[in-house]
């Protein structure tokens, strides 16, 4: 099924100077499920939605601690990801050691962009099949990155990576004023909201399949899972998609959704694909 | 010293014996690797302060070729960034080759054409490292040095580091000789943080310049000529002064020191 | 003779029949359709400026720069493939920095875009690796004063008085032309450089775009590659402005009569 010739590795550019195998890298991300990330003026929140390969099995860790100050969420490959969080919690360490200072989250974020540029142009390994999201706080306060495999990074005030995640995407441009100015239970609340509207039908929200993480300044990087995260599922009205659901309580929410690329391609629900996740 | 062309620098035969040459042939399979063993330009005391409002450092600008006062014009109060100065003693060659490590780091701070985040905790840390990893490779950069600095939340840093990778902090330092003269002089003024925080800018300046002029009254390798630099709090700035010097001295006392000025019959 | 079904644009450092490079002229492509960069060369320093895309009303405004420092007085604007822009200023830094270690002395601009053109002319050599996907405008100033050059990815240079890149280069190449270069102010220059950036982008007219200037002077920023300061920035987008809408006018004009 090869689309065309100039696809099998990333040292040839199509014709029109595209880079298919670098392409076709981002579109692991969204086999992975989905993952979001939003920035107010003193926190980062990162929220997650974790898969399970069958029903006995555990959830697949989506969050994963960097420092004190920084973590990752990711979407796409996790063995990818671990790579890329051992390489970081490197540079973080380094930055402890040589200078005595948290390592600062733009750095961080490009480090591991210069790292995956190399694999999009040098034959003999494949880019990284994982996006990532990139958040902390350092001295010029928080901070939210997005990270993709053909070595862009951006920074955002809210991010969405991984399957069904333009309709997270949605909603925080729609609430892109609230984000800036929340509190830290606010922010969280509307990293669940976003994260609620990328879930399939029959799916919700539950404290086995979210994860949750919390940095501020003056509050080092939280993880919630399990238990922990009910918490934070009590400030929904309801788990379930709205769009999903019978009650028009955001009839709004209808239209904007159409218009996503990818909501609801993925009707099979949560059945990972390619180990992604 | 034999001044034959063959025996220039080698300690006198009379005096020593008869040079053994198999030092200065010592080849590979006696010596698998020599690094750096001595200083060979140096400069002398390198002291600080702090105050009230900062810190005062003061620093000759002698280098020293052995006891030969080589060169009259070596700056050893190093601006780094804004916010930081390191005061450096020992090998001036080592001392310019961290100019440049230095150099690079804000440069490299820099790449990103955003607010400079280099404060000299930072810097100190650093230095540490590198020293600690010189003297690991039993190659060491021949210095001892003073970091001080406005840090990152705007509070003074005072810190020491030297060749072997030491480092402490204390609110009144100095190197090498001063480390001898100085320290009792400036203690009897700050002892502690809480003198310090009584201690006036004028006070402070007043201390360090009395304290080089005992160093230049004793240390047969320092000058009368140095470089003085004023941390402030407050103004969150850093002023040095050049070419100032040692004022107010009495030489009295020196004709009777035997050997001093011209021979004595 | 086309490149397309012939085969000899299936890999890097294969020449076609009549002598052509096909990947490095795909590679030209990455760039053609990217967002615009420009560099003008003045009497007392250089000026590089973009028009930053922005894809998204969720990236942070001021953020996501693009014009990177290769040394203090060495700054470079790139169009293209973003992540082989880093790669390549990377080895701008290396470059400088070893050079620095070496000769003591700041690289000069010629020194600089002499070593990075080999670097970039070695990824056209082995079918391993891909050309950069990028055209670099690298602009700076040392002893022999002011120097702007443009890169591409063949890893020839040339240098320019002005020069653009991107989407729209043909419109910002125009009005280029009609400055009096190299003899305006850098003050000036950054005035035309807002202006031109403005107007290229009419040629991209349905996406939202950030406007980036940097500048490097000696009487104007001590030799020092920065970005220029807000109160230039806002008057040099006013004055942008302006001219876009007295463009305009006289477009009405002409069609009234």
């Amino acid at each position: 099924m090869f689309r065309n010739n100039y696809d099998n590795d990333s040292v040839t550019y199509s014709p029109t100077g595209r880079l298919f195998q670098v392409e076709y890298a981002l579109e692991a991300i969204k086999q992975g499920s989905a993952t979001v990330g939003l920035v107010s003026k003193t926190h980062v929140v990162l929220v997650a939605l974790k898969r399970n390969a069958e029903e006995l099995g555990s959830y697949q860790k989506k969050i994963i601690e960097i420092d004190d100050h920084m973590g990752i969420a990711l979407a796409g490959l996790a063995p990818d990801a671990r790579v890329l969080s051992n390489y970081l919690r490197q540079q973080a360490m380094n930055s402890k050691m040589v200078f005595n200072r948290p390592l600062s989250i733009t750095k961080a974020a490009f480090s591991i962009a210069d790292k995956a540029q190399e694999n999009t142009q040098q034959y003999g390994g494949r880019p990284y099949g994982v996006g990532l999201l990139v958040g902390g706080v350092d001295e010029t306060g928080p901070h939210l990155f997005e990270f993709q495999p053909s070595g862009s990074v951006l920074e955002y005030h809210g991010a969405a990576l991984g399957a069904r995640s333009q309709a997270g995407r949605t909603l925080l441009e729609r609430s892109l004023e609230e984000i800036k100015t929340a509190s830290r239970q606010e922010l969280i609340k509307l990293g669940l909201l976003a994260l609620r509207d990328t879930l399939a039908q029959d799916k919700e929200l539950t404290a086995a399949n979210t994860s949750v993480s919390v940095v501020g300044i003056d509050e080092k990087f939280t993880l919630y899972d399990d238990e922990d995260v009910q918490q934070w599922l009590d400030l929904l009205d309801s788990t379930a998609n709205s769009r999903n659901r019978d009650t028009h309580d955001a009839p709004e929410d209808d239209n904007d959704n159409t218009t996503a690329p990818d909501a609801g391609v993925d009707t099979e629900g949560d059945v990972p694909v390619q180990d992604a996740d | 010293m034999n001044h034959g062309p063959y025996d220039w620098g080698r300690p006198s035969d009379d005096t020593y014996g008869a040079y053994n040459h198999q030092i200065a042939a010592a080849n590979n399979s006696q010596f698998p690797k020599m690094n750096t063993q001595q200083p060979i330009v140096t400069g002398t005391s390198v002291i600080a302060v702090k105050y009230q409002d900062g810190i005062v450092l003061a620093a000759d600008n002698l280098g020293s070729y052995g006891s030969l006062a080589r060169f009259s014009d070596i700056e050893r109060l190093l601006p780094v960034g804004d916010s930081t100065i390191v005061g450096i003693s020992g090998d001036i060659s080592d001392l310019q080759q961290i100019e440049r490590i230095l150099d690079d780091l804000q440069v490299q701070d820099s790449y990103d054409m955003e607010k400079p985040n280099l404060k000299p905790e930072h810097v100190h840390e650093y230095l540490s490292r590198v020293f600690y990893n010189r003297r690991s490779k039993m190659d060491p950069l021949w210095n001892s040095t003073i970091v001080a600095g406005l840090s990152s939340t705007n509070e003074l840093v005072l810190k020491y580091a030297d060749l072997l990778g030491v480092t402490y902090s204390s609110p009144a330092i100095a190197t090498g000789f001063g480390a001898h003269l100085a320290i009792p002089l400036l203690r009897r003024k700050v002892e502690t943080e809480e003198d310090a925080s009584k201690l006036t800018e004028e006070e402070a300046v007043e201390l360090v310049r009395n304290c080089m002029k005992v160093l230049f009254y004793r240390d047969a390798r320092s000058i009368d000529k140095y470089s003085l630099a004023v941390i402030s709090q407050s103004r969150k700035k850093i002023d040095i002064h050049k070419g100032l010097r040692c004022e107010d001295m009495k030489w009295e006392f020196a004709k009777h020191i035997r050997g001093y000025g011209a021979p004595q019959l | 003779m086309s490149s397309i079904g012939t085969g000899y644009d299936l890999s890097n450092a294969i020449f076609s029949p009549d002598g052509r490079n096909f990947q490095v002229e795909y590679a030209s492509k990455a760039v053609e359709n990217a967002g615009t960069s420009i560099g003008i060369k003045c009497r007392d320093g250089v000026v590089l400026a973009v028009e930053k895309i922005q894809t998204s009303k969720l990236l942070v405004a001021g953020r996501n720069k693009r014009i990177q420092s290769i040394d203090r007085h060495i700054g470079v604007a790139y169009s293209g493939i973003i992540p082989d822009g880093r790669h390549f200023v990377n080895r701008g830094r290396d470059e400088a920095q070893s050079f620095k270690s070496l000769y003591k002395d700041p690289i000069k601009v010629p020194n600089l875009i002499d070593r990075v053109g080999l670097y970039v002319q070695n990824y056209t050599c082995a079918n391993s690796v891909r050309p950069f996907g990028i055209n670099a405008i690298v602009g700076g100033v040392d002893d022999d004063g002011a120097h702007l050059y443009m890169i591409e990815p063949s890893g020839v240079y040339w240098g320019y008085c002005g020069t653009a890149i991107g989407k729209g280069r043909q419109t910002a190449k125009a009005e280029l032309e009609k400055l009096d270069l190299p003899n305006i102010s850098v003050k000036d220059g950054v005035k035309e450089a807002a202006r031109i950036i403005y107007l290229a982008h009419e040629d991209n007219k349905d996406k939202e775009f950030e406007l980036e200037i940097s500048w490097v002077s000696q009487s104007e920023t001590g030799g020092r590659h920065e970005f220029i300061p807000q109160e230039l920035f806002d008057a040099a987008v006013q004055y942008a402005q302006e001219e876009d809408d007295d463009e305009e006018e006289e477009d009405e004009d002409v069609e009234v009569q």
